[in-house]
This record gives structure tokens, C-alpha cells and sequence, in this order.
């Protein structure tokens, strides 16, 4: 891998597409997919767009270095964002960069981890970020930019390279870019950012260190009791981090099974009380090795089951996707947290 | 072509350099560090084992740090510096 200047403007040969693609991967800069040229001229169109964003940032793990919004543009330039997506990308980083969120053992660790955002409140609408079918999936340029950027800054400007500083064991497809928006419009709750706090005019970037998506299939339920029981028991996993006990997880309801559940009287209050009492794992799940292992971090079974969340608020609920019968659960990586930032601007 | 550089940072730490004294393996208070992961203890336990073929081991201890996916707070590690000379770390998995 070729050496990189250590200056924040680097002179490169006039290339084309494909020469450039070819010298960036050879600096290491890239995650294998092509990439847009950084010019000058580009980033200063991303830097013009958040000018007045002088809030400094932490250094970013693993490299500890302090970013400038220049080498930050450069990443979203390269990722094929808009320059009108970048004050997402940069309240995506703010929230990965929040202490409890543990950026450096989320990068670093063996577990494959991604940083999961999730973007709620007008400016969904205004970027069109994918809220509905397949808003985990392709076809959306903001959900894969966005998401794309972040990664690329934590590759380029992080340091976390796979197979160096990023160790994981298999990685995740989520790691090119994991960014979908909450469904208000179809959500029968208050949204996820203002039961937050936040007012419903501000938009608001929320990251949580996740598993790429599991999906929860229910078909047959026709009642909030029959689709609680099957959300329940697919959350309730042995071979997921959340067996630790020790993180949060978010639970994705689509549209189809919000609507019964809100018609049987289900709040979110009352979802949070009710998985964490039963999203639980039976002590005969559990290898009798995992069971000591577990008691010597004082995780150990309450009445022969154990719980997989610390707390009901450590249980994020809302609503996101289009029509079908699916939710889904997106299990974190355990020591971490769900840090809600408000988008300058949005 | 002139770009970004999309890897530019300002370097967090002060850049200082400290001037260490050479650690003599075979006297000096070694920690052995566990990440807490499973078998972490188990594996330092059998580098103390081999390490008393060779030197003292009284002064040879366990110290651990309280979660495996979090980092070591700066408090133990500035304990660690104080009362060692090195340390060996069990790692990743």
C-alpha cells in the first residue's frame, strides 16, 4: 500500500475514472466499490453547505486524529453524496463520536459490528432518505451515501482498517453503508426522536453500533399478543452479543405489524416492559462453559432465564419499511450506547 | 489534479516522548494484563507458569479490566504504569 502525504491538499497526475479508482485503492482509501474524486473544487461545494458548523470534533479511534471538514468532505465527495447530505454525515460522525458509544472497541472488535443510522424528522423527506419498502436495501442514493461517508471517514481518517485496526471476524455487508429512515408518516407512535426529546421540526441522526438487520416473519398473527409472542422469541438468542446482557438492541416494527399492535392497545412503554421481561433465554440454551463464563462478569439467570437487555429503555422501538408482514431487530455489540444527534440545519 | 486528502487529521496526542528505562524481564514487576475476554486468565496464567522456570514470579500479577468491549480507564492504566516495569496483554479473542 502506497504512503499518503501528510498534508491536507495532495497534487495527484490528471487521471480518469478508472485511473483514479485504481490509485485510490492503492492508497488504501477506498472499501473495494469505485469512488468520486475529491478535487479541490467538489469539497469546497460540501464545505460551503455546513460553514457555520464550527463545533470542533473529538479525535476519531483508532488513529486519534482530529479531522478538518475538509478531509471529512473528501470522504462524502468519494462516498457519492450530494453536498446537501453532508450535515448528516457530520452528525453521524458527532454521534459515533460520543464517548458511550465506544467507537474505538466498536471498530476494533471481533464482532461485525456497523454503524447502524437511523435519520428521523423532516429532512427524510427533504433528502429523500428510503423510509418504507426495502429501506435497508439499495436503490436510495442518500440512505447509501450517507451511510457510505461514515464509513469511509472511519476507514480513512479513523484508521480502522480491515484485517489491521478493524478485527473483525467476518465483517458484515453492512459495513458499505447502513442508514434508513424512521417511517413517521405509517408509525402510530410519537416519533422516535421526540420521545427522545427533540422537537418534531428538528432532524435527528441516531447510531447505534449494530448486527446487520434479523428479520422477524409473522404471517400468521392477526393479534399484538400473536405478533409480540414471535418478536419476543426471535430477539430471544443465545449466539447474539445481546446474550451479554450489557448493550442496547433496536426493534424495526413494520408498518403492517404497528398498526395491529397500536389496534390491541400495545405502547412503546408497554413493548419495552414486555420484551424485556420475555425476550429471554433459557439457561438450557446455554452451554454449561458460557454459563461460568457469564457469572464471572455477574450476568447470571433470573429463575433459570437470562435477560438480554439491561434496562426497557435499553430497548429502542419504532417504526420503519413498507407493506408486508416483516419487522426486524438489530442486535448491538453490547458495550455500547444509541446516541441522538440534531443535524445542523435540517 | 489537486484533492482532499480524505486521511487528514490533526494528531490528538502531544507527540512527546518519554524516556523509558530498559525493563529487565528476568527482576522487574511484570502485570498481566487480561482484556476479560473467556480464557484470557488461562493464557496468562501459563506465561506466569513458564516465566518461574526462568525468574521470580511474586512480583508477577494479574490485573483485568472490567469489561472486554470497553476500553481500560485511564485510571488502571496509569496504576499499571506506576507499579510495573512491563506488561503482557492478552488480546482479541
Amino acid at each position: 500500500m502506497k504512503d499518503t502525504p501528510e498534508t491536507e491538499l495532495i497534487d495527484i497526475p490528471d487521471v480518469d475514472a478508472e485511473a483514479w479508482n485504481e490509485l485510490a485503492l492503492e492508497h488504501g482509501w477506498g472499501d473495494g466499490m469505485p469512488l468520486a474524486i475529491p478535487t479541490q473544487a467538489a469539497v469546497d461545494k460540501f464545505v460551503a453547505v455546513c460553514r457555520g458548523d464550527n463545533e470542533p470534533f473529538a479525535p476519531v479511534s483508532p488513529r486519534q486524529v482530529v479531522p478538518t471538514l475538509g478531509s471529512l468532505a473528501a470522504n462524502a465527495v468519494m462516498a457519492g453524496c450530494k453536498p446537501d447530505y453532508f450535515p448528516v454525515v457530520l452528525a453521524a460522525l458527532r454521534a459515533v463520536l460520543t464517548p458511550n458509544y465506544n467507537l474505538h472497541g466498536t471498530l476494533a472488535t471481533t464482532h461485525p459490528c456497523a454503524p447502524m443510522l437511523l435519520v428521523s424528522g423532516p429532512i427524510r423527506q427533504t433528502l429523500d432518505i428510503n423510509c418504507g419498502s426495502n429501506c435497508f436495501g439499495q436503490g436510495w442514493r442518500a440512505n447509501a451515501t450517507i451511510g457510505r461517508a461514515l464509513q469511509l471517514i472511519l476507514l480513512n481518517v479513523g484508521g480502522a482498517k480491515p484485517g489491521l485496526m478493524d478485527r473483525a471476524t467476518h465483517g458484515s455487508p453492512a459495513k458499505y453503508a447502513y442508514c434508513f429512515g424512521e417511517n413517521e408518516e405509517e408509525s402510530p407512535w410519537t416519533p422516535y426522536h421526540v420521545r427522545r426529546g427533540f422537537a418534531a421540526g428538528d432532524s435527528v441522526v441516531t447510531a447505534m453500533a449494530g448486527e446487520a438487520p434479523h428479520n422477524i416473519n409473522d404471517h400468521g398473527s392477526t393479534s399484538g399478543e400473536g405478533i409480540m409472542t414471535t418478536i419476543e422469541n426471535t430477539i430471544a438468542q443465545s449466539g447474539a452479543n445481546t446474550i451479554y446482557g450489557k448493550g442496547p438492541y433496536v426493534l424495526v416494527l413494520g408498518p403492517e405489524h404497528a398498526e395491529t399492535l397500536h389496534r390491541d392497545g400495545w405502547t412503546i412503554e408497554g413493548m419495552q416492559n414486555r420484551l424485556f421481561e420475555r425476550a429471554r433465554v433459557h439457561v438450557s440454551r446455554v452451554s454449561k462453559e458460557n454459563q461460568e463464563s457469564y457469572a464471572g462478569s455477574d450476568h447470571v439467570p433470573v429463575n433459570d432465564y437470562y435477560k438480554i437487555a439491561p434496562t426497557p429503555d435499553d430497548i429502542h422501538i419504532l417504526v420503519a419499511g413498507g407493506a408486508g408482514k416483516h419487522s426486524a431487530w438489530i442486535p448491538s455489540f453490547g458495550g455500547t450506547a444509541v446516541p441522538s444527534v440534531r443535524i445542523a440545519g435540517g | 489534479m489537486r484533492i482532499v486528502n480524505p486521511t487528514f487529521g490533526v494528531s490528538a496526542s502531544g507527540g512527546e516522548t518519554v524516556a523509558v528505562k530498559p525493563v529487565d524481564w528476568r527482576a522487574d514487576p511484570i502485570a498481566l494484563f487480561s482484556n476479560s475476554k473467556p480464557n484470557a486468565r488461562e493464557l496468562l496464567e501459563g506465561i506466569r507458569a513458564r516465566l518461574a522456570d526462568l525468574r521470580p514470579v511474586d512480583n508477577i500479577t494479574f490485573v483485568h479490566k472490567n469489561s472486554a468491549s470497553q476500553g481500560a480507564p485511564a485510571e488502571l492504566i496509569e496504576q499499571v504504569a506506576a507499579n510495573y516495569r512491563g506488561a503482557l496483554l492478552a488480546i482479541a479473542d
